[in-house]
C-alpha cells in the first residue's frame, strides 16, 4: 500500500470473496444444464410423456412408442417389468396421487407396490418430479425392503496387499458392516485379495458377505469357486448404445442373474444416474429417466436388488441443479419396485465436508438396505474404487451422528483393544492360510505392522511378482472356498473355518437369494421375507432401542457422571 | 486439496489436412491419432494445457527414442478406444497413441482387442507435460519392439468431484464434431 | 420344472433353519451332514455346496407368495441352469453378449439348452434374445 488509487472494479475482489474462494466447496466442479445431450438431472424436454396401451395382455405401446419402435430396453421392460394386468389402472392414477401414497405412512407399503408395478418409466419419473427430498425420505423410510437398515464397506489396498484387506475387513465386520467388497489395482492379484477379504471378514464376524468387483465373467468365476459370497458389479445402462458399449444386453444380464442363482449365490445389479451422458449417448434424456429404465430392467430380470445412487458417476449429477435430489429419487424408485437397494454414498463426491454430509443424510436418515455401497474401511488413499464419500477417518463422526439423531447407520464404536485383537487374528489367519497353500510367506513383522497400521503406507512392501505367481497358482490349482476352510483348520483357526463353512453352506439352502438378504448375528438369513419393513408412521417400524441403542450411545470420549475424572 | 492446474507455455498450433491417411509402412512408426475437435474447436485440455504443448511433448518423446512419427485426425468417432485403435491399425509398427481434446490418452496396439490397450491414461486432469513426453517415449519404444516400464500414473481420489462433470460436458461437445469419413493425415506446425 | 410334491410358504423361511428336512445337496446329503469334520475328511466336496433345482423351486414358491413373480421366474431359470457345467455357463453368457453370436449360433445354443440340459425356459430366453438382437442389430456379422 503505497499510493492511494481508485480500485479497479474489474479485478479487485473483497477479502470476503477471497475467504469464500478458499472454501473447499469451490474445488468441486459445477456445470450448467445442457438438456439436448442429457446433462440434466430429472427434467429434460426430450423425456417421453407417460402412456400405455395393452392388447391381449401385452404392452403394445409405452411412453409414446409402439412395439415396432421399442429399443431393446423398452421391450425388456414392457415384457418383464410392467404388470400388464394392472397397468391401465395404475397409469390412470394422477402422479401427485401416487406421490401421496408414497409419502402417507397410512398407505401400506404393499398397496404402493401393487400400484407401482403397473407404471411405465415416464410415469414413475412424473411421480418423482412432484416430490421434494423430505417427501422422498419419508417414502424411502416406508419403501425400504428390509426392516433394519444395514451397511457395506470397501476394503482395498493401493498396493493390493491381501493382508491389509484382511485386517480392514476384520475391523469393518467388527464395527458392524454386513457386506464387504474389494477390487484391485492389478487384476491378477484378485484371488489373493479375495482370499484376504473372505478370511478377514469371517474373523471379524461370522456371516459377513464378501465380493470382489471385477469384469463380469471373472467375477462369476471367483463366486463359483466359493472365494467370494455375493456379487454386485453387474452393470446395466439406460440406453441401448451404452448398454452395448458395456458389452451386454438385458438378456445377457438376465442370463447372468440366473447363473448366479443356479449356484446359490446372492447378487445384485449396478446402475446409476450420469453414466449415459458421461459416455456421450444419453439421447437427450434426463439422467433420472434413464436410470428408471435401468431399475425396471433389474426388476424384470428378477434379481433381488440393485446398487444405485449414481455410484462411480456421482460427479455428474453432483454438478447439475437438483442432481442430489435425483440421486435420492433413483434409490427410492428401486425401493418402490421392491428391490433391495445398496444406495451409493460410495465414491468421493465433494471436497466440502458439509456437502458430503448433506448428500449422505438423504439415505442415512430414512435408512436404506445398505446405506453405503460401500463405506471405505481403508483410508481413501488406499481406496481402489477411486475413493468413497466416507472413509475410516470418518468412523467417529458417523457414530456420533447415529447417537445425536438416534438413527441407525449400521455401525458402532469398538474399543481399541478389540479392534487390535481382530486385526492381529485376521493377519495371523492369513499367515497360516498362505503357509498351508505354499504361498509367499507372511512374516511376523508384517502381521504386527498391519495390526497397528492405518493404511498401506504403514506396511512393508510385499514381493509383488512372487504374490502374482501365487495368485496364478490359486487359479491353476482350482483352489475353492472349501480348501480355504481346510487350510484355516489346519493352521489352527478352527472357529474361522467353521464360520466360513457356515457361510458357504448357505448356498445349499438358497435363503440368501431373497430380497435384501444378509446373515444375522445368529447365522440365519435376514431378508425382506422374514423381516419385512413394517413402517407405518410414528411409533411403528424399526427404531433403535434396547441393546442396540445402548451400543450406539458409546463413543470414543464421553464423560461419565459416576467417574467424571476417568 | 489444491486444484490441478498447469501453467504451460502457449505453443501456437496449426493443423493442415493433407488428405486421406494412408497405411504406414515404416516399422518404427508411431501414429498419433487426434479426436475430431482437437486443436480446432478445442485448443486446451480439461486443465488448460494448450494442445500445441501436448503435441510438442508427445513428439519430443517419440523423437528422443528415434522413432518415426505421423499424425492423423479421426473424424468418425470421439471414443478414445476407437480413435487410438484407428491410429494403431494405420501405423507401420502397429502402435498408435490416441488423444482426445480434453487430454485423455491411450497407447494402443493393432493386435489387441479394441477395448484393451498397452497403457491407458484415463484421468485427463492428472496429465502434465512431463507425462505426455513420457507417453511419447514409451510409444516409440513399443514401436521399436521394446517393452518399457509403464509411465507412472498419479492417482487423485478427489479428481472426480472436481472434473468428472466437466469431462462429461467436454465429451458431449466433442461428439458434436463427429462426422462420417476416413481418417485424415495432418501436417502439424507448432509455434514457439 | 421339478416333480417334487412339497410346497412351502413364507412362514417356512429361512428354509435352512425352519425346514432343513426339505433341503439336500446335489449328492443327497442333508445340511447336518455338511460338518467341518466331513469337509476335512473330504466326504463333503465343493460339488456338495451347491443348490438343487428342487430347492430353487421351493425358494421360487416363497418369491411368488411374497409377490415377486420376476424373482420366482429367475429362480426357476436358475433351477434349469444347475444342470449346466460352470465352463459352459460362462461360454453361453459370453455368446449372449452383443455382437458375439450370429442368429443361427444363438438358436443352436437354445436347442442345446433344451435338448441337452432340459432347460426350456432358458432356451426361450435365448430365442427371444436372438429375435431382439436381429431387430436391434446386436448380432455378429455372418461369416
Amino acid at each position: 500500500m503505497t499510493a492511494l488509487r481508485a480500485p479497479d472494479p474489474q479485478t479487485k475482489t473483497s477479502k470476503r470473496t477471497a475467504a469464500l474462494e478458499a472454501r473447499p466447496v469451490n474445488l468441486d466442479g459445477f456445470v450448467d444444464e445442457w438438456p439436448e445431450v442429457g446433462l440434466v438431472a430429472m427434467d429434460s424436454p426430450n423425456d417421453p410423456q407417460p402412456s400405455i396401451r395393452i392388447e391381449d395382455g401385452r404392452v403394445v405401446e409405452m411412453d409414446g412408442r409402439t412395439r415396432e419402435q421399442f429399443d431393446f430396453l423398452d421391450q425388456f421392460i414392457a415384457d418383464t417389468a410392467i404388470d400388464a394386468s394392472s397397468a391401465e389402472r395404475s397409469m390412470a392414477i394422477d402422479a401427485v396421487e401416487i406421490a401421496h401414497m408414497l409419502v402417507d405412512p397410512r398407505t401400506p407399503r404393499e398397496t404402493v407396490l401393487r400400484t407401482v408395478r403397473g407404471l411405465t418409466p415416464a410415469k414413475i419419473l412424473a411421480v418423482m418430479k412432484t416430490m421434494n427430498v423430505v417427501e422422498m425420505m419419508m417414502a424411502m423410510q416406508k419403501m425400504r425392503a428390509r426392516r433394519t437398515p444395514s451397511n457395506q464397506a470397501h476394503c482395498t489396498s493401493a498396493r493390493d496387499n491381501p493382508l491389509q484387506v484382511a485386517a480392514d475387513a476384520a475391523e469393518g465386520a467388527l464395527r458392524g458392516f454386513d457386506e464387504v467388497e474389494t477390487t484391485l489395482g492389478i487384476v491378477r492379484y484378485a484371488p489373493l485379495v479375495a482370499l484376504g477379504l473372505q478370511v478377514g471378514a469371517q474373523v471379524g464376524r461370522g456371516g459377513v458377505l464378501t465380493q470382489c468387483a471385477l469384469e463380469e465373467a471373472t467375477e462369476l468365476r471367483l463366486g463359483l469357486r466359493g472365494l467370494t459370497t455375493y456379487a454386485e458389479t453387474i452393470s446395466i445402462y439406460g440406453t441401448e448404445r451404452v448398454f452395448m458399449d458395456g458389452d451386454d444386453t438385458p438378456w445377457s444380464k438376465a442370463f447372468l442373474a440366473s447363473a448366479y442363482a443356479s449356484r446359490g449365490i446372492k447378487m445384485r445389479f449396478t446402475s446409476g444416474t450420469g453414466s449415459e451422458v458421461q459416455m456421450g449417448s444419453a439421447e437427450g434424456k434426463s439422467m433420472l429417466y434413464l436410470e428408471i429404465r435401468c431399475i425396471l430392467t433389474a426388476k424384470g430380470a428378477g434379481v433381488q436388488g440393485l446398487q444405485n445412487g449414481s455410484i462411480s458417476c456421482i460427479g455428474v449429477p453432483g454438478a447439475v441443479p437438483a442432481g442430489i435430489r435425483a440421486v435420492l429419487a433413483e434409490n427410492l424408485v428401486a425401493s418402490m419396485v421392491d428391490l433391495e437397494v445398496a444406495s451409493g454414498n460410495d465414491q468421493t463426491f465433494s471436497h466440502s465436508d458439509m456437502r458430503r454430509t448433506a448428500r449422505l443424510l438423504m439415505q442415512f436418515l430414512p435408512g436404506t438396505d445398505l446405506i453405503c455401497s460401500g463405506y471405505s474401511a481403508c483410508p481413501n488413499y488406499d481406496n481402489m474404487f477411486a475413493g468413497s464419500n466416507v472413509d475410516c477417518e470418518d468412523y467417529d463422526d458417523w457414530n456420533t451422528i447415529q447417537r445425536d439423531l438416534q438413527v441407525d447407520g449400521g455401525l458402532r464404536h469398538v474399543d481399541e483393544r478389540e479392534i487390535l485383537a481382530v486385526r492381529d487374528k485376521a493377519a495371523r489367519a492369513m499367515q497360516a492360510v498362505f503357509e498351508q497353500f505354499g504361498l509367499p510367506a507372511i512374516s511376523d513383522a508384517e502381521v504386527e505392522a498391519v495390526t497397528y497400521a492405518h493404511g498401506s503406507n504403514d506396511l512393508p512392501p510385499r514381493d509383488v511378482l512372487e504374490d502374482l505367481k501365487g495368485a496364478q497358482m490359486i487359479m491353476d490349482e482350482g483352489i475353492t472356498g472349501l480348501d480355504v476352510v481346510r487350510a484355516l483348520e489346519a493352521g489352527g483357526f478352527r472357529d474361522v473355518a467353521e464360520s466360513l463353512l457356515a457361510l458357504l453352506r448357505q448356498r445349499v439352502g438358497g435363503d440368501l437369494l431373497h430380497t435384501a438378504a444378509i446373515v444375522g448375528r445368529d447365522g440365519e438369513a435376514v431378508s425382506a421375507v422374514n423381516a419385512p419393513n413394517d413402517y407405518a408412521g410414528p411409533g411403528s417400524g424399526y427404531r433403535p432401542e434396547g441393546a442396540r441403542w445402548e451400543e450406539m450411545k458409546r463413543l470414543r470420549h464421553t464423560v461419565s457422571p459416576s467417574n467424571p475424572e476417568a | 486439496m489444491s486444484p490441478t492446474t498447469i501453467s504451460a507455455p502457449v505453443h501456437e498450433l496449426r493443423l493442415a489436412e493433407l488428405g486421406p491417411a494412408e497405411q504406414g509402412t515404416r516399422h518404427d512408426e508411431v501414429v498419433v491419432a487426434l479426436s475430431p475437435a482437437f486443436g480446432e474447436f478445442f485448443t486446451r485440455t480439461i486443465v488448460d494445457v494448450p494442445h500445441g504443448s501436448v503435441l510438442r511433448e508427445l513428439f519430443a518423446g517419440v523423437e528422443e527414442e528415434g522413432a518415426s512419427l505421423r499424425v492423423i485426425r479421426v473424424t468418425h468417432s470421439a471414443d478414445l478406444a476407437i480413435v487410438a485403435f484407428t491410429g494403431a491399425k494405420l501405423s507401420g509398427s502397429g502402435i498408435g497413441v490416441g488423444v482426445l481434446s480434453r487430454g485423455t490418452t491411450v497407447i494402443h496396439q493393432r493386435d489387441l482387442p479394441r477395448l484393451s490397450n498397452l497403457e491407458l491414461f484415463p484421468q485427463a486432469p492428472l496429465l502434465d507435460l512431463e507425462t505426455f513426453r513420457a507417453i511419447g517415449r514409451n510409444a516409440a519404444r513399443y514401436a521399436k519392439g521394446e517393452t518399457p516400464q509403464p509411465v507412472p500414473v498419479r492417482n487423485d481420489f478427489m479428481a472426480r468431484p472436481r472434473w468428472q462433470a466437466k469431462a462429461a460436458l467436454l465429451h458431449n461437445k466433442e461428439m458434436e464434431f463427429v462426422r462420417s469419413g476416413k481418417p485424415v493425415q495432418l501436417e502439424v506446425t507448432i509455434g514457439r | 420344472m421339478s416333480d417334487q410334491t412339497s410346497t412351502v410358504t413364507a412362514a417356512d423361511y429361512p428354509l435352512s433353519s425352519r425346514r432343513p428336512e426339505l433341503l439336500r445337496t446335489p449328492s443327497g446329503k442333508t445340511l447336518d451332514e455338511i460338518t467341518l469334520e466331513a469337509v476335512l475328511d473330504k466326504r463333503v466336496t465343493a460339488e456338495d455346496l451347491r443348490i438343487t433345482p428342487d430347492t430353487l423351486e421351493l425358494q421360487a414358491q416363497i418369491a411368488e407368495q411374497t409377490e415377486r413373480p420376476q424373482m420366482a421366474a429367475n429362480l426357476r431359470r436358475a433351477g434349469e441352469l444347475t444342470r449346466v457345467p460352470d465352463e459352459r455357463l460362462l461360454e453361453i453368457y459370453a455368446a449372449l453378449r452383443p455382437g458375439a453370436s450370429t442368429k443361427p449360433q444363438l438358436l443352436s445354443i437354445a436347442q442345446e439348452l433344451e435338448g441337452q440340459y432340459d432347460a426350456p425356459v432358458n432356451a426361450a430366453l435365448v430365442r427371444e434374445a436372438a429375435d431382439v438382437y436381429e431387430r436391434r442389430d446386436c448380432l455378429a456379422a455372418d461369416d
